[in-house]
């Protein structure tokens, strides 16, 4: 699955980025790569972007962005 | 005795409080400008480190060194090329692995690094230990040296690490485990690089030979004409995904995090239990599914209530003494010396001096607003703001932190162009910047109020809203039509923000900014704006049909009444070729709010006659005197105005009518336009008087506006917005007069 599908309250690991280019080299420089946990904390109120914690700090994604993310529950 | 003089860098991630670091080294001895050619701030500062002279540069704030953002590249090649005797990485202690990315990659640049440990303070209250004699030997021996910015803990330490690291230049190599076949591919291009000695020079080459792999843009068109190297370099990324399965980009971003997460097991402790921060708290608050919106625009009215209202009395105040007093100062020297009368009296009195006060009344409004982008920013709302917001932005193709100037613009354009750069993609900055002077600014209002009276009487409610209505459509399409253009071919702009925790912002810092941007705008932009104001006196002091003399022109003969006349034609499609509304449109781009006085001047001629020789003038004890007491009273309105934002705030809600404060009774008075709005009906038909009105919104924008685009945008962005806003008020002002006409609204 991938991470915009991911609930609150559900812990996940990455797996892979995919797709290319800068936005992919950026989610990595932010430091999700494969293994790290990711969370999900709350959607923005129209329901995009959302918030996510990731090594100890919030980082917020387009929906479109969080696709991008494969992802597997732990 | 020749000292040299050391240049160091400062480094680090967004909001980790580097701006604090450079404050507590440098003090007070600091210059602001921009990077060469680009639209990136540049802060130098200088200090002494025992008789040393140290130059401290800081590097636009960046989570990496990939040439992802121009800041990178701008960091990037500052350390390269410029080879920096000490890096200094400022590291937010409370996050530490995202941080300690951007560290590795300065290391794998073999630049002598030390580590200022930043609030510290607030990672041991949120139970984080952080041991750093371990992380400095795991990070082989770089300085880790714990600061507190706020208070100046640290600061010492750090400045003995910088001398004692600086003079004999140590190199700290720092292994970073990568996966076997890309080290093995690394270590193979590296001797490739090697043997191309102009790049080994310039280049440390094992890096050139990293960057090589991962497919960095700015490189490898940098090193386009070394084809062979960059077909090796192509070659090998396609072996290790062969073997391996993986790109070379995520091998080397999987390696350093690896390095890091060994660095982090060792060297900090967390608790088994996250604990809830108050930012955490807050935050359920403030992006809340219901609250979040309204709480966001409620932030929203508040800045634009600052900028616009709680501002102009300062603005009145230093108008009127620039008008009154100064002017008469002048005036009255210029007696003295026998000048008085004479055209240098003119250009002094009509040029130079409007012009210093039309850079001066922009200040109080910078002013407030770089005080409140600056709250908004250090306290960390501004990402949150951008956050809630961008679900609506990204249908125009903008940012939801392009919100904020898109606001600021219906007070004032200037102040907007500034505000864009809380946006930190520079085509998200510009994009923003283009539309902006859609967005009807504040000294547009008068001119729609003088036509509505004159024309539309009950209706001129309806007009004037319909106006600014139109200004957001245009907006709205123009950003649509770029996106589908200019901007088609682009990649998305990535949203991927930090939400950094919320803390109380540290006003010695806003306040210090607040500062060096607003003096950064009187001597850029505030030269363009001089030199605009003294052009348009010497066309109207020239005289070109023989009659009247230079400085005594009717202005229907001077080169400005020429320029009109000739101009005239190009509006009559539009209802108003006139050399009257064409010379007010002209005047119109010294500031929108002038048309008023330029087109009863032209019709009815009474402004500027009773001139400063006719009027007794002022003694030098009464203009004093009135420098004085209208100081209190711009301190007293000021006040008001703050005071004014609650019943304002609150008569939003339907059905509440709070009266506002008038603490001076002076509230109401406005100027007798009667004899000017009689004119304008013989003058224009109601259609033209329409036509003339959306005009006026689309038309290029002052030229306080040119300047401040200029500044932050470039020349060849100035040019286009000035050649499309004309364009389309021109269609927009041709459509509605000729479709009027269709439509049977003649009369």
């Amino acid at each position: 699955m991938t991470l915009d599908q991911l609930q609150k309250g559900q812990p996940a690991k990455v797996l892979k980025i995919t797709g290319k280019g800068a936005i992919r080299r950026r989610l990595m420089d932010m430091g999700l790569v494969r293994g790290v946990q990711v969370e999900m904390v709350k959607a923005a109120p129209m329901g995009d972007p959302v918030d996510y914690l990731v090594r100890g700090y919030h980082l917020s994604l387009r929906k479109s962005e969080a696709q991008m993310i494969e992802i597997d529950l732990c | 005795m020749a000292v040299t003089t050391m240049k160091i860098a400062l480094a680090g991630n967004p909001n980790v409080g580097k701006s604090t670091i450079f404050n507590a080294l440098t003090g007070s001895k600091q210059h602001v400008g921009n990077w060469p050619g680009k639209t990136v701030e540049k802060k130098e500062g200088h200090l002494f480190i025992e008789g040393q002279e140290v130059i401290v540069v800081d590097l636009p704030g960046t989570y990496s060194l990939t040439a992802y953002s121009i800041e990178e590249v701008i960091s990037r090649d500052f350390i390269v090329h410029e080879r920096p005797g000490v890096v200094v990485a400022v590291v937010d202690a409370v996050n530490l692995e995202r941080n300690l990315y951007l560290v590795t990659q300065l290391l794998e640049l073999e630049v002598p690094v030390i580590i200022a440990l930043n609030m510290s303070d607030i990672a041991q209250s949120r139970g984080l230990t952080i041991d750093t004699s371990i992380l400095s030997a795991q990070l082989s021996g770089v300085p880790v040296i714990k600061t507190i910015g706020t208070s100046g803990v640290g600061v010492d330490a750090l400045k003995s690490a910088i001398h004692q690291l600086a003079s004999p230049a140590i190199k700290q190599p720092v292994s970073i485990d990568y996966d076997p076949e890309l080290e093995r591919e690394i270590q193979l291009l590296e001797v490739e690089v090697r043997a191309i000695p102009e790049l080994a020079d310039k280049y440390l080459p094992r890096w050139l030979a990293i960057k090589l792999l991962e497919a960095d843009e700015d490189i490898t068109e940098r090193l386009s004409h070394y084809s062979e190297l960059l077909a090796q370099a192509e070659q090998a990324a396609e072996r290790i995904e062969a073997t391996t399965g993986d790109d070379a980009e995520t091998l080397i971003t999987d390696g350093r995090y690896g390095f890091i997460n060994t660095v982090v097991s060792q060297a900090l402790y967390r608790p088994q239990v996250a604990i809830e921060t108050t930012s955490d708290k807050l935050d359920r608050i403030l992006t809340h599914k219901y609250y979040g919106m309204p709480i966001f625009l409620l932030m929203m009215w508040l800045v634009f209530q600052m900028t616009a209202n709680v501002s102009a009395p300062l603005l009145d105040w230093v108008d009127g003494i620039i008008s009154g007093p100064i002017t008469h100062w002048v005036s009255s020297l210029l007696g003295l010396v026998g000048l008085q009368g004479s055209w240098i009296a003119s250009l002094l009195l009509d040029g130079v001096i409007p012009g210093v006060g039309g850079v001066l009344v922009f200040v109080p409004v910078l002013t407030t607003l770089y005080l409140a982008i600056g709250a908004l920013e250090d306290s960390g709302y501004m990402a949150r703001a951008a956050f809630v917001m961008d679900r609506v932005m990204r249908a125009m193709g903008l940012h939801g932190k392009s919100f904020l100037p898109m606001l600021v613009g219906f007070g004032c354009t200037v102040p907007a162009v500034y505000a864009t750069r809380t946006l930190e993609n520079e085509s998200d900055r510009k994009l923003t910047g283009f539309l902006l002077t859609f967005m009807s600014c504040g000294a547009r209002l008068p001119v729609y109020l003088v036509i509505g009276a004159a024309f539309f009487g009950a209706q001129s409610g309806n007009l004037i809203f319909g106006l600014y209505i139109l200004g957001i459509v245009i907006a709205l399409l123009t950003g649509w039509g770029l996106k589908k253009t200019v901007y088609r071919n682009k990649p998305p702009q990535p949203f991927v923000m930090e939400l950094p925790p919320y803390r109380a912002p540290r006003l010695r810092d806003v306040w210090r900014q607040t500062w060096e941007r607003t003096s950064e705008f009187v001597r850029k932009a505030g030269t363009v704006i001089l030199l605009s104001t003294m052009v348009i006196w010497l066309l109207m002091a020239i005289p070109v049909r023989g009659e009247g003399e230079f400085n005594n022109v009717a202005p229907e003969n001077s080169v400005f009444g020429v320029v009109s006349d000739v101009i005239a034609p190009v509006f009559a499609p539009a209802g108003f070729g006139t050399w009257q509304a064409s010379g007010s449109l002209i005047t119109g781009f010294v500031a929108k709010e002038v048309i008023v006085g330029t087109l009863s001047q032209i019709y009815v001629g009474e402004a500027e006659t009773a001139d400063v020789g006719i009027e007794p003038v002022p003694t030098l004890a009464e203009d004093i005197a009135f420098v004085g007491t209208s100081f209190v009273d711009t301190s007293i309105l000021t006040a008001q105005e703050i005071v004014n934002i609650v019943p304002r705030t609150l008569n939003l809600v339907p059905f509440i009518h709070i009266p506002e404060a008038d603490f001076l009774g002076t509230a109401g008075e406005s100027e007798d336009t009667t004899a000017l709005e009689t004119a304008l009906t013989q003058a224009f038909t109601p259609l033209a008087a329409a036509a003339f009105s959306v005009f006026i919104l689309l038309y290029t924008p002052c030229m306080a506006v040119v300047a401040a685009m200029r500044q932050e945008f470039g020349k060849q962005f100035v040019f286009y917005q000035i050649a499309y806003t004309f364009g389309v008020a021109w269609l927009m002002a041709v459509i509605v007069y000729q479709g009027g006409l269709l439509l049977g609204f003649g009369g």
